[in-house]
């Protein structure tokens, strides 16, 4: 783990503050979202004893800080005010003096220093506990805090606090971060009509854009979240990626545009041909009849953006869940009914290339205000 | 068979129930034997015996219950646990249970698993051929397979299609009939799975030798794939199957245009899954489900066949 510092590219990161006492996870959570390391692995990291700083690219530049758990504000290396973002991570069996205070110390420290800062608590290694002291627990951390913050100054009230439940064995942590992200993303609102707009025009009753490494959403549509389809989409990109390189070819096949070469007798309409395989053992092999179905290329595609759809019902009306890669990291995942699916291919490509338009464009200025900055 | 705790019904859990392999921790030790029917491949029901290891259940099992236990065995796993602490005890009982299979059931097929393999000590590819020895030597003459497992990878998968393969009648006229499918689909390979466990029942042989023209299918040796694929897509597609069971939807198909090749996943016959690899960036999934769904007859008549003799 090299130590990556936003001085040596050019770009302005924005910054997020891991915090926490030692043993409490955060190297685990920084591990388990940015470096696919899996959950049982945590088991071995080694304690840290020095800052780490992380980049992360994704729709911004990401800056995670790692700190040591004995870190304070005055050995933090930098002042308060040029984070976005503290994540303070407590064991959820804490509920002890020592880790609140250190909490509410830099919550204090924080708010004084910075206003805008986004304070979230991570109430971490949550799968522990069975569910009534889950949410025990939990509320009384919540309350201690608020407490605490009240006898010190009647002013803090009004600071604004996010709790999340969090553990690296399931989806709760990556649903968590993913909500600390949003409020990151300046361009978020103009991403969200996009996805709003592909709902609509596709009948799609959820979609995400996901990035696809993190597996954290970016965005989503206006429609509630319901973390089983979340927990869904994010299983479905992690098998996805896991068959990516599984049947991977030595040899290179490309996947360039390819020449346009019309088929020999081919009307605009059926250019589709499957031929059934030989079905009787009585065709000797290797008879040249076997003839292989082909389709002509797409004409003048620039690039090639994988894809990939499951059904997840046999009869209709099923819901099918499709995966259409929108820039090198990010990837749109909408819920659809199958029928759309299949009835309407044409139309949701359609949709899909109009949605990646915006959010290329998007991404575009995103990068290009950073740069002139 | 096997020492209490070795992990029997864990791995039976995970191949034919379809349970995460962290609920394992939750199982008990089994008391006496429990017998499970498995509806394997449509008309092929698997009998499985897990015979709970505490000495006192072994002990009956290779005395009063000798006959009950060791009749009509088709195959006998016997799990031994890598890091065990009694393997001298552990030996003693599988050299038994072997004289108790050549008197009733000479013909059985005989795995070994070499399990816990995660936990085994490093190198581990040394801990297990150490193991692997000791085991061949305890079995003399019989001839067996040994394996290492591990039900937190992919190892599972690859030892029990092994196992489950000496069970079907005709995989060879399967795998026949797959490559002559793989080839009209311009496949790299085709590869059909159990539809419950996703075990691998038989893929498409690879054609012809480098160099050879006239055949449809691309060389498979020329791409070098990733020899633990197989096991690897069993594992894949259980763990995300059970991610669709847990949001009540349920697994039906998957169709893939990647970087690197294009994929369909798809049922063929009431009982089996197939996947087409394809490289061929000018096959398109919609011919390929349409090609699926044009061989299922006949496949569905081979696989009738295949249980009649
Ligand atoms: N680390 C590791 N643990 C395993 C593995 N397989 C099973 N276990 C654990 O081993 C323990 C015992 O597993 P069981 O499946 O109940 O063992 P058993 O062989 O059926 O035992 P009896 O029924 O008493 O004969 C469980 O806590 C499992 O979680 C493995 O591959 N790796
Ligand atoms: N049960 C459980 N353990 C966790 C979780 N996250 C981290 N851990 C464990 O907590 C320990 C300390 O983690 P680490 O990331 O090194 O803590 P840090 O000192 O805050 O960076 C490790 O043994 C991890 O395996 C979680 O969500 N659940
Ligand atoms: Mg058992």
């Amino acid at each position: 783990n090299g130590h990556r510092t936003a001085s040596s590219d050019a770009v302005t990161r924005t910054k997020i503050l891991l915090l926490g006492l030692r043993r409490a996870g955060k190297t685990s959570i920084q591990q388990v979202l940015f470096n696919n390391l899996p959950p049982k692995q945590t088991f071995y990291l080694e304690t840290t004893m020095r800052t780490v700083k992380h980049a992360f690219d994704t729709v911004i530049p990401l800056e995670i800080w790692d700190c040591p758990g004995n870190i304070t504000v005055e050995t933090l290396g930098a002042p308060l005010s040029h984070f976005s973002t503290m994540i303070f991570v407590i064991d959820i069996r804490d509920l002890y003096n020592n880790p609140i205070s250190k909490l509410v110390e830099f919550i204090v420290a924080a708010y004084r220093e910075n206003p805008n800062m986004s304070l979230e608590v991570f109430v971490h290694k949550a799968e522990k506990l069975q569910e009534d002291d889950k949410i025990e627990n939990f509320r009384q951390i919540h309350e201690r805090v608020s407490d605490r913050l009240l006898d010190i100054s009647p002013e803090y009230e009004q600071i604004q606090l996010n709790f999340h439940l969090t553990s690296v064995y399931d989806h709760s942590l990556h649903e968590a971060f993913s909500k600390v992200l949003h409020k990151l993303v300046e361009s978020l609102p103009y991403l969200e009509d996009l996805l709003n707009v592909f709902c609509a025009n596709s009948q799609s009753p959820k979609a995400f854009l996901f990035d696809t490494t993190s597996r954290l959403y970016i965005a989503t549509d206006a429609s509630p979240v319901d973390s089983a389809t979340h927990n869904l989409c994010c299983d479905y990109l992690q098998m996805l990626n896991s068959f990516g390189s599984l049947y991977k070819s030595a040899t290179p096949h490309s996947r360039k545009p390819l020449p346009f070469t019309p088929p020999p007798s081919a009307s605009s309409t059926s250019s589709l041909s499957p031929v059934p395989p030989r079905s009787s053992s009585s065709t000797s092999p290797g008879t040249p009849t076997s003839s292989t179905t082909r389709l002509t290329p797409h004409p003048s595609k620039d690039l090639f953006y994988p894809s990939a759809a499951t059904s997840l019902h046999p009869s209709t009306p099923g819901t099918t869940l499709t995966y259409h890669l929108i820039t090198s990291q990010l990837a749109l995942l909408a819920l659809l009914p199958t029928s759309v699916y299949e009835g309407r291919r044409g139309l949701l490509e359609f949709n899909v290339v109009f949605f990646r338009e915006g959010v290329q464009e998007i991404c575009e200025v995103e990068k290009e205000t950073r740069d002139g900055r | 068979m096997g020492a209490s705790g070795s992990g029997k019904t864990s791995m039976r859990s995970l191949i034919f129930s379809n349970n995460p392999a962290s609920l394992t921790a939750r199982l008990g030790a089994t008391i006496d034997v429990e017998q499970n029917h498995v509806r394997f491949l449509g008309d092929l029901i698997l009998n499985l015996w897990d015979c709970g290891g505490q000495d006192a259940f072994m002990d009956s099992y290779l005395t009063t219950q000798r006959s009950t236990i060791f009749q009509h065995v088709g195959v006998m796993i016997y799990v031994f646990d890598v890091e065990t602490r009694g393997m001298s005890k552990d030996l003693e009982y599988y050299r038994e249970c072997l004289e108790g299979l050549q008197q009733f059931s000479p013909d059985a097929a005989i795995f070994l698993l070499v399990h816990k393999m995660d936990l085994a000590r490093e190198p581990k590819n040394t801990t297990f051929d150490k193991k692997k020895k000791e085991l061949q030597e305890a079995s003399g003459e019989a001839s067996v397979t040994v394996f290492g497992t591990s039900i937190y990878d992919e190892s599972l998968y690859k030892a029990w299609s092994s196992i489950v393969h000496t069970l079907i009648p005709n995989a060879a006229v399967l795998s026949k009939h797959l490559t002559t499918f793989a080839g009209a689909c311009s496949a790299t390979e085709v590869i059909l799975f159990e539809r419950t466990t996703f075990l691998v029942i038989a893929t498409s042989s690879p054609l012809s030798p480098p160099g050879q023209s006239g055949s449809p299918v691309d060389d498979i040796d020329a791409h070098q794939l990733d020899p633990t694929r197989y096991e690897r897509t069993s594992e894949l597609i259980k763990a995300f199957k059970h991610s669709c069971s847990r949001v009540r939807e349920e697994f039906h198909s998957l169709e893939m245009e990647l970087h690197n090749f294009t994929a369909v996943l798809d049922e063929m016959t009431k009982n089996t899954y197939v996947l087409i690899i394809v490289h061929d960036p000018t096959i398109e999934t919609a011919a390929l489900k349409l090609n699926i769904r044009m061989a299922r007859r006949k496949f569905e008549e081979l696989q009738g066949d295949s249980l009649i003799s």
